[in-house]
Parts: structure tokens; C-alpha cells; sequence
């Protein structure tokens, strides 16, 4: 099935790979770019593949200025992330083994092309449940907070999550996400993660494991395809792409993906993933692993039709014209089959109508009005920066 | 790296039609080059034109471009809002990150969050949160601190002989070692506007707008000069720490450059995400650069006093290039 997207607009992720190409491109083919990529978090990593390929200089000044600009806040960013790495594992010595870097943490943590021009503004890591405890009482009292919760919350956490809430500390710039597993439970069953765990690897930093390869492509996959919100996602097709080209030439790495896909009952999401890179990133996947998640008989047509929606969902809409009517529907439909899957209705039904209340009761957000506009939801690229306007208004001087 | 070339000829905002300017915005936009980085901005809001035609009207009149450093847009949300309490949003790239706006003022909108636009995006400057005019060369950099009145002296000064680079970001260009224009026009706040309205009465200046979260504010549009040479850069000249006190004589001290380095770097923008970049540029501009604290309650007096101390900066540059 060809997918939407594979008609050549998104070309430009190809430049990831192979920046040469970018030569060709005009200034209104750099301005498109730049604004998608930005908004993809991609344009500090085309910056990296550039400057790699020494290719910068030979850009329009315009481009230029910000790409250095966003590869700049990518190394600020980085940085902030191996800091709180540093510290968190110093925390985490004495709790007990193992600990393992998670998604971004983990590609920088093996040093992978992929690393290079992130933006982190969490870092994820993963304890075994029974230390969960354990872990989070040393990183509390090493400053590490967990935001304010009521207990609504706080009990959905704990019974629907696969990590405790994001915590904060006051040095850090960088949230730190805490997890016990990669998925919340599916059907109330938790996905068996002592059997990643078995199998991860050690990193570039003393102290923290990473998953193996495998596992990687399937923890991406199933991240992005179990999620509420995948608009403006690409850049995790990206992350796959990069550890399928990186790891795919391994023998045996294809069959013991596909067969560790069906024993984590991740095959849908894997399935989901393979077609998309293939077609959108000219990933090599080879025939047999496409064919061999392909569902039988009746879950034929409905996996095409779910493939079809997070193709129109993921497909980055152009600049200056916004989403087509298909790819709001198909958001919409993700959005709604998320909640149906993850909560059944007698638990979603209350959930929903706390949700209401607490809006109604008081907006986190200030009331609209003759308010000075400050940042409801700043975009992660944007991490934590002093007021646009002066914290308290300048006394004026009567004359 | 080179200074974009600036639009020639071509008539400015004032001096086209109102139409036409409602048509541009409502089409592919305005292309508005402020020196440091060019803003497209589009919306359907005729107040926006309007505000936007006062304050801008000194720029020229450009509806097309290749390029633009920042891309938004003023519009009017649609349903219920359109009609009941109607409402302006800010909306940039497909985001929209900021409270809505009465309809009936959507400048300030626009400035507010144009400036936290150019304060996340422009990495490739330190945006010092400085006032910045210039003179025979040399800036004179204003950092703004609490209380310190740094919009209505940076107002003064650009309507008394200095060409004014900036109000709110002195966009420092580490690779040139030049401060650029980001020709945004000044926000005065509360009393201040009547102040600015007496210390020059001639000025152009957009409505005043109560009750946003700073208060009134008003928008003074820079005049003529300051835009014709916003490409031009300047070398950092002086860092005046002003400061506002009733009745108080005027006073210029001398300060260390220890306090230079903390007063401009701690209330940069950027001055975290730029590393070893952030840190050599203000080190250069603190060695660079004499500084004194400026206390003051008349403007009249506080202008004199920097026209007075100029001689002494240019003396002091000179001295700094023969040794």
C-alpha cells in the first residue's frame, strides 16, 4: 500500500543522511525546511549532519544563523542532559542494580549518529518496580521533587502508569522521568520488562545499561504507537530509521527483531513502524520482516486502516497551510482509540469527568483578558528562560 | 557573516494605502526587516493593521520575500469568540503559546510574543535584555534592571540625537563583535508614556492600552534615521546601569567591570543556551567597555549627562586601538 507522504514532500528528511543534497535546495526550499524542522526538532540534527559534511559555510548566511543557532542550544541541551545524568546516577549509587537509560538518554548514551543535534528536555530512565520506591525516596531526598498532585491523580499514576510522576530539581534544568516499564499496562497486564532487562547492554556511562538493539526499535515503536498525540512525530521515525540502518546489518538482527516483536506482543506497533520508515525514509527493511508482521485474515484491512491513519496523523503538515481536514479526523481517531485501549469506559467515564471538574473549577492557566502573554505550554525547544519582560515593571520617572 | 541587504526604495507602511496593507496581511503577509532578524507577520484583524500601520509606518511596505527569521501570525479565532467578547491569538508555526488578547489590542500581543519568539529562535546572538542606541560608532548599552526605567531613557535618547538600536534586546553579534539593530518599537508602560508624550511631543506613538499585566502600555515608533540605518551595527561603547530615584541629583560612579560582566550576562536571554560563546562575548564586552550607574530623576538631566560623558568613551575606545 503506498502511504500518504511518499510523494516526495518529505524529501527533506532525506538530508539527514545525505546533507549533500541540501546544495540544491533555494532559499524558499531552505525556508520551508527550516520551519518544518524546527517544529519537528529536527534542525539542530540537520545542523549536525551539515557540519559534519563541512557543508555549513556554503549555505545562505540567513540558514546559516540558524542552524548554528539551534545546534547551539542542542550542545547547551546535551550538556544539561549528561549533567543530570552524572548527578542522578551518583544519587542512584547506592539503591539497588540495574539502571538503564532510556530513548534520547540511550541513543547518547551509545553514542549514536542519532544522538548528535537532540534537544532534550527530560531524561528518562528505567528501575526495576521492586526499587521503585526505594529510587524515588533517594532522588527526593537529593532534591529531586515530584510535582503537586491531587490524589485523583496521583492514584491513576499508580495504577494506569509505567512511571511516577515527572520530577524536578531546583539546579537542574532537565525533568526526570522515572520508569518501572516502557508501557502502561495493556489490559492490565504489564509488559514482562525483566526480560529487557536480561538483556541490556552496558553504556558509554559507568553505571547505566541500555537496552539491546532490538529492544531499542521496539521501545521507540511502541512509544510512538501507543501514545494520545503523534502529530508532529516524525522524529521518532527518524530515531527508528537511525537504529535500523546502524543495527540492521548485524546477522540475525531482522528474525530476532520480528521474533522478540511477537514475544512482547509488540508485533502491531513494529508493524506499524517498519512500513512508515521504509516508505518515508527509504529505510532498508527487508521483505520478510514486512511480510512476517503483516496480520492474517480479518486484521488485514483494519491494520492497513490504522496504518493509513498514523501515516495522516504523523505526516508533517506544510507551513502556512496547516493539517488537512483527513489528517484532524485521523488525530482525532487516534486520540479516541488510545483512551478506548488504554482505560476501559467504567474507569474512562469517571477519569474524563474529573478532568472536566478540575477545568471548571480553576483554569491552570490564567483567565484570557488584558493579561501579558506568557507561555501557556512553551515548546520544549524553548527550555526555562528569564521573563521577555522585565519580572517587575520599572518605576517610571515623573519629570 | 554579512548584514542581509535591506529593501530599497519601495514606499513605507505609512505611505501605502490601508488596503493594501490589510490585503498583504490577510495574503502572504508583511516582511519586516528590523536589522538583527526579519519578522513575516500575517493576520485577518484590521485593528492589527491599523496599530501596525502607526507604529511600523517607517518601514517599508514589503508583501513578498524568501525569507523570514520568524514566521507569525495575529488572527481571529473562529466560532463563538468571533463575535461574543472577540479576541485576537498569537499563533506561530502551527503553535499558539500564548493567553488570547482582547480583539481590540492586538499590538501588544504581537510584541510580547514576537519578543519571546526572537528570544528562543535567535541563538546565533546574545540577546542581552538591554536597551541600545548608538553614536558616532559606539553603542551605549542600557541593561534594564528592576526599577531601572531603561524603555523611557532609551526613548529619551532616541528622540535627543541617538540613533536607537534597540529597546529590549541588545542583539549582540559574537561573530562580528557588533551590537545590531532589532528596530522593535519601544514599550513604554504606565506613566511613562505621558512622560515620553512631554520629553517629545512630535514622536510617533501607537494607543495606549490599559490593564494589560504591565499596566497601560504604549508603543513609541522609531523614528526615520534609526530605520534607514538598521543594518548598520556598532561596536559596544559604554554600559550605563541606570537608575531612577525621585528628587534624586544627578549622579555618574564609575563601576568595576566585575559588576559590567554580572549586570549584562545574568540578564541575557540566552546567555545559558550560548555556553563558552555567551560567556567570551560579554567577558569581551565587560573589558571592552567603561561602565558607570546613573542616578537620576530628570531626563532632561540624564541625557545631558551622557552626552556630556561621550567624549570621554570615544577618548577611552581610542586609547584601547593605539595600545
Amino acid at each position: 500500500m503506498r502511504l500518504p507522504g511518499a510523494d516526495g514532500r518529505l524529501d527533506w528528511l532525506q538530508a539527514l543522511r545525505l546533507p549533500e543534497q541540501t546544495l540544491a535546495w533555494s532559499l524558499a526550499d531552505w525556508q520551508r525546511v527550516v520551519r518544518l524542522a524546527r517544529r519537528m526538532r529536527l534542525l539542530a540534527r540537520l545542523a549536525c549532519a551539515l557540519d559534519e559534511a563541512g557543508l555549513l559555510p556554503q549555505l545562505p548566511v540567513p540558514v546559516q544563523r540558524h542552524l548554528r543557532g539551534e545546534q547551539q542550544l542542542s550542545r547547551t541541551r546535551i550538556a544539561a542532559v549528561l549533567w543530570a545524568m552524572e548527578r542522578v546516577g551518583t544519587v542512584l549509587a547506592a539503591t539497588p542494580w540495574p539502571r538503564v537509560l532510556l530513548k534520547g538518554a540511550a541513543y547518547i548514551g551509545q553514542d549514536l549518529p542519532i544522538a548528535r543535534g537532540r534537544l532534550p528536555s527530560d531524561l528518562d530512565i528505567l528501575v526495576p518496580r521492586e526499587h521503585l520506591a526505594a529510587c524515588q525516596a533517594a532522588l527526593q531526598a537529593a532534591g529531586w521533587q515530584p510535582p503537586e498532585m491531587d490524589a485523583h491523580d496521583q492514584a491513576h499514576y499508580d495504577e494506569y502508569g509505567h512511571e511516577v510522576p515527572p520530577m524536578q530539581h531546583a539546579l537542574h534544568d532537565m525533568e526526570l522521568d522515572l520508569h518501572h516499564n516502557i508501557l502502561p499496562p495493556r489490559n492490565g497486564v504489564l509488559l514482562p520488562v525483566e526480560r529487557l532487562l536480561a538483556r541490556a547492554q552496558p553504556s558509554r556511562f559507568a553505571g547505566w545499561l541500555v537496552f539491546q538493539p532490538v529492544d531499542q526499535v521496539l521501545h521507540s515503536a511502541a512509544h510512538l504507537f501507543n501514545d494520545s498525540a503523534v502529530r508532529d512525530r516524525v522524529r521518532d521515525l527518524v530515531d527508528m530509521d537511525g537504529l535500523l540502518r546502524q543495527f540492521g546489518s548485524t546477522p540475525d538482527f531482522w528474525p530476532a527483531l520480528v521474533a522478540r516483536a511477537r514475544e512482547l506482543e509488540l508485533a502491531e506497533p513494529l508493524g506499524l513502524a517498519l512500513p512508515l520508515c521504509a516508505q518515508w525514509l527509504q529505510t532498508p527493511v527487508p521483505a520478510q520482516a514486512l511480510a512476517a508482521l503483516q496480520p492474517a485474515g480479518p486484521g488485514r484491512p483494519a491494520r492497513a486502516l490504522l496504518l493509513w491513519l498514523f501515516a495522516q496523523a504523523l505526516l508533517p503538515d506544510e507551513p502556512d497551510v496547516g493539517p488537512t481536514l483527513a489528517q484532524r479526523l485521523a488525530t482525532k481517531l487516534l486520540f479516541v482509540r488510545f483512551h478506548l485501549r488504554r482505560l476501559p469506559l467504567r474507569r474512562l467515564l469517571p477519569h474524563v469527568w474529573h478532568k472536566l471538574r478540575k477545568l471548571q473549577q480553576g483554569p491552570a492557566v490564567p483567565a484570557a483578558g488584558r493579561e501579558l502573554a506568557q507561555p501557556i505550554h512553551p515548546p520544549a525547544d524553548a527550555p526555562a528562560e528569564p521573563p521577555v519582560s522585565p519580572p517587575a515593571a520599572p518605576a517610571a520617572p515623573p519629570r | 557573516m554579512t548584514s542581509t541587504p535591506l529593501p530599497t526604495g519601495g514606499p513605507t507602511l505609512t505611505a501605502t494605502a490601508r488596503d493594501r496593507v490589510v490585503d498583504a496581511l490577510r495574503g502572504d503577509g508583511l516582511w519586516l526587516d528590523l536589522g538583527a532578524a526579519t519578522w513575516r507577520v500575517q493576520s485577518d484583524s484590521g485593528v492589527f493593521a491599523d496599530q501596525l500601520r502607526t507604529v511600523y509606518g517607517g518601514f517599508p511596505f514589503q508583501p513578498s520575500g524568501d525569507w523570514a527569521d520568524l514566521h507569525c501570525e495575529i488572527v481571529r479565532p473562529a466560532g463563538l469568540r468571533r463575535w461574543l467578547r472577540p479576541q485576537v491569538i498569537f499563533r506561530c508555526d502551527g503553535q499558539h503559546p500564548f493567553e488570547p488578547f482582547p480583539a481590540d489590542s492586538p499590538l501588544p500581543l504581537y510584541e510580547w510574543g514576537g519578543n519571546w519568539l526572537a528570544a528562543s529562535r535567535l541563538n546565533h546572538l546574545l540577546l542581552l535584555h538591554a536597551g541600545a542606541l548608538e553614536r558616532d560608532g559606539l553603542a551605549l548599552v542600557l541593561p534594564a534592571m528592576p526599577g531601572s526605567g531603561k524603555s523611557t531613557l532609551t526613548a529619551a535618547l532616541s528622540r535627543r540625537g541617538w540613533r536607537l538600536l534597540s529597546d529590549e534586546f541588545g542583539a549582540y553579534d559574537p561573530v562580528q563583535g557588533e551590537l545590531r539593530a532589532m528596530l522593535k518599537p519601544v514599550a513604554l508602560k504606565n506613566q511613562s508614556i505621558e512622560v515620553i508624550r512631554r520629553f517629545a511631543p512630535e514622536a510617533v506613538m501607537g494607543p495606549a492600552i490599559p490593564r494589560t499585566r504591565k499596566g497601560t502600555v504604549a508603543h513609541l515608533a522609531p523614528d526615520d534615521a534609526a530605520i534607514a540605518a538598521r543594518g548598520r551595527g556598532a561596536r559596544p561603547g559604554a554600559v550605563i546601569l541606570p537608575k531612577w530615584v525621585a528628587d534624586a541629583p544627578l549622579q555618574l560612579e564609575p563601576i568595576p567591570g566585575q559588576m559590567l560582566f554580572s549586570a549584562v550576562a545574568f540578564n541575557a536571554f540566552n546567555y545559558r543556551v550560548l555556553g563558552r560563546t555567551g560567556f567570551d562575548a560579554v567577558v569581551q564586552i565587560a573589558q571592552r567597555c567603561p561602565g558607570w550607574r546613573l542616578t537620576y530623576s530628570r531626563l532632561d538631566d540624564a541625557v545631558a549627562a551622557l552626552d556630556q560623558l561621550w567624549p570621554e568613551v570615544q577618548a577611552h575606545h581610542r586609547r584601547q586601538e593605539a595600545a
